[in-house]
């Protein structure tokens, strides 16, 4: 027996003999998948957080709150019954996920699952869903092929890395006419899964749309124990922009590696991931400075959407950090869901699944600075927006679309 | 590609392979002495990096000055892990192989389960370290200094291993290793030998979590990634050769970071293995391994 094989026996030894706890005959159950240990523990334990927060805005008695199912006091359209969440642990492994989203339907009744974090996971997860014929909610994977593979049973709320992509690139277009000075070339460098491999496709290929020339394409293994030889490949091509996919170990460990050999890109533009995680921020300290990135999310929007401080109050009580563009995004993944399942006024898998395709939320009942939530045949939400990010300080700023901007962007390039 | 491009990457894998080399000794040298091995010779090397996070978190002390302390600390550790489950371990009668296995094994869950108990399973980093940040730029190529100085450190644990081998104690090692039944008849406490195996095993994987505290993030899982290259090292070298430790971890660091240059960084564990595999068909003990 090899050491793999043992973990897969030790792992099934510790499911089966989790316990689990009779439910009310009134609650909904929904399955959260997750990493909640090994690689991608940090972010799945905010994410346990997240939607800790999102149950009690829609099951506990609190005053109003301006966003879809923010009146508490569980789905009224159910005669108050609570969302129950019952969480699984991924351990960042697709065919972990697999296993555990189909226990989650089959064990624990879930009528919908919700996750999970890595679009490999998102994956296998779908395809279990699918088969089984309940709602899977992706709340924060960003992968585009997900919700190409012509699935019933998926919906995404937040962009995928196309529409991240896009308005990158926007970004990209937008900064080069305002300064006179736009980005000529730019560096890929992305981690060898289904998340960095998508990004990058996406990306190689809106470079080319924009007229700008690819000078370096780095596909990197995730999790390496040293990244200077990339990050000696990214100072031989020194482009205007980097563009990075990566979780967060290798993005602290790629800013190091530069730093060390005496580089600093003239401008970062991350697709977040790693790169929006406080650990990130701790990590990289003054080398995160200036980095920009995509985000779902806009801290710094409260003005637009007066939901924002309110919900960030109740996570910062719950998890003792603000919210990030992770954690809204699964904040609003279970409000969405929770509407749907309130408006089918049932708690049967089809009935959920005619509800939330009829889904129309305002931008105004989110804490995020989209449009709405409205889904296409595809599930895939056709209205939200990205936005991009800076950090000032160790924070992130919002700086584009430029009516949304906290911050005026410092652009370096061509200077 | 130019020739500074080269060093720059001949550099990056020298530095990294000290580093890699330092981590297989200590693994190295408990299996030579008592052919166990240690599966988590990975999770001693992530306690000392998290050792060195809470101290530094708590005193500022910088890693480099706790060094003593720490390596102190591991080598205590594995005295314990030894006279708590690998003596029981060993004097099990009925599959013993399969039993030591299991235990260093499951050891190895328990402490990164613990790791994310107790400190959570965020990313962390000593910051503003005396070193950090700062590299020599020697013509273009550059040495970051707290590799550097990880690498001046892995030598001379080396240099300690092979002093102590020349010791009387050493003999008492080699003796044992040789035959582990026969050294009683001569007055050498079989089990004290083992106990300071343990302590020096742990103790290399230490000093190499600390010196890897000073650039590297601290995670629960960090261990992981360096003890499978370890385990590669350990073959490669030879089992139970502090020697070919050495010569094992810096050929691993160089073929790791030339592979990543000519094919791209993703298979540049495939150049690793490559050249593992083709080892194991010509020479099956290892580089330097004793028959």
């Amino acid at each position: 027996m090899d050491r793999r094989q043992f973990i897969v026996g030790a792992t099934a030894l510790a499911t089966v003999t989790t316990a689990r706890t009779a439910l009310a005959a009134d609650d909904v159950v929904i399955g959260v998948v997750y990493p909640l240990t090994g690689n991608g523990a940090a972010v799945g334990l905010d994410a346990k957080a997240a939607y800790e927060v999102a149950a009690d805005i829609i099951n506990g008695t609190h005053a109003p709150i301006g966003v879809s199912m923010g009146n508490g006091g569980g789905l009224d359209k159910l005669g108050g019954a609570k969302i129950k969440l019952v969480f699984a642990d991924s351990q960042n492994d697709p065919q972990k996920a697999r296993a555990e989203a189909e226990r989650l339907i089959t064990q624990d009744k879930a009528v919908a699952i919700v996750g999970s974090y890595t679009s490999a996971t998102g994956a296998t997860i779908s395809q279990v869903t699918e088969r089984y014929e309940v709602p899977y909610m992706s709340a924060d994977n960003s992968s585009p092929s997900l919700h190409q593979r012509g699935l019933k049973w998926f919906f995404r709320t937040s962009p995928h890395d196309e529409m991240f992509t896009k308005g990158m690139f926007d970004f990209l277009a937008d900064i080069g006419k305002k300064t006179g000075r736009p980005a000529k070339t730019v560096a890929l460098f992305y981690e060898d899964s289904i998340f960095g491999t998508d990004s990058s496709n996406v990306q190689r290929k809106l470079a080319a749309a924009s007229g700008m020339q690819v000078v370096a394409d780095i596909r990197y293994r995730a999790a390496s124990p040293s990244l200077s030889t990339e990050a000696q490949k990214l100072k031989a091509a020194n482009a205007d922009v980097m563009l990075p996919s990566s979780y967060t170990s290798d993005a602290i460990l790629i800013l190091r590696a530069m730093n060390e050999i005496g580089y600093k890109p003239k401008a970062l533009l991350a697709q977040a991931a790693g790169f929006q995680e406080s650990a990130f921020m701790q990590g990289a300290g003054a080398l995160a400075e200036g980095g920009m990135s995509r985000s779902s999310f806009a801290l710094d929007a409260d003005k637009l959407r007066p939901a924002i401080p309110v919900v960030n109050g109740l996570y910062k009580a719950h998890n003792n950090k603000d919210m990030n563009d992770n954690t809204s995004r699964e904040i609003t993944a279970l409000l969405t869901l929770a509407d749907a399942i309130n408006r089918a006024g049932s708690a049967k898998p089809d009935a959920i699944r005619t509800a939330l395709v009829a889904t129309d939320i305002p931008g105004i009942q989110t804490i995020m600075p989209w449009a709405g939530v409205k889904f296409d045949e595809n599930g895939q939400n056709t209205l939200c927006n990205p936005v991009i990010q800076q950090v000032f300080d160790g924070v992130y700023k919002t700086v584009w679309p430029f009516d949304l901007a906290a911050r005026d962007v410092v652009w370096t390039v061509g200077t | 590609m130019t020739l500074e491009t080269i060093l720059q990457v001949a550099a990056g894998g020298l530095l990294m392979g000290l580093i890699y080399a330092l981590v297989a000794a200590g693994l190295s040298l408990i299996f030579g002495l008592m052919d166990v091995v240690n599966f988590a010779h990975g999770e001693l090397m992530m306690l000392a990096m998290y050792a060195v996070f809470v101290i530094w978190e708590a005193t500022g002390l910088d890693p480099m000055l706790q060094l003593p302390l720490v390596a102190a600390l591991l080598f205590g550790t594995g005295v314990v892990i030894y006279r708590g489950m690998i003596a029981r371990a060993l004097s099990v009668q009925f599959n013993r192989g399969m039993v030591q296995i299991f235990v260093t094994f499951g050891l190895a869950i328990f402490i990164r389960g613990a790791a994310q108990f107790v400190w959570g399973g965020e990313f962390r980093a000593v910051n503003n370290t005396l070193l950090s940040g700062k590299s020599w730029n020697l013509g273009g190529v550059y040495l970051p200094l707290p590799q550097l100085a990880a690498s001046v450190v892995c030598l001379a644990a080396f240099a300690g291993l092979l002093l102590i081998s020349r010791t009387e104690f050493g003999r008492a090692l080699e003796a044992t290793r040789e035959d582990r039944d026969a050294v009683a008849l001569i007055g050498i406490d079989r089990d004290k030998i083992f106990a300071m195996g343990w302590g020096l095993g742990a103790g290399a994987v230490g000093i190499a979590g600390v010196m890897l505290a000073g650039f590297y993030y601290v995670g629960p899982n960090v261990g992981a990634s360096f003890a499978l290259i370890a385990y590669v090292t350990v073959a490669l070298g030879g089992f139970g050769s502090m020697f070919g430790a050495l010569v094992a971890g810096l050929l691993i660091g160089e073929v790791e970071a030339f592979t990543a240059v000519i094919l791209e960084p993703s298979l540049k564990q495939i150049g690793v293995f490559a050249v593992y595999l083709a080892v194991l068909m010509l020479r099956p003990r290892g580089l330097f391994g004793k028959l």
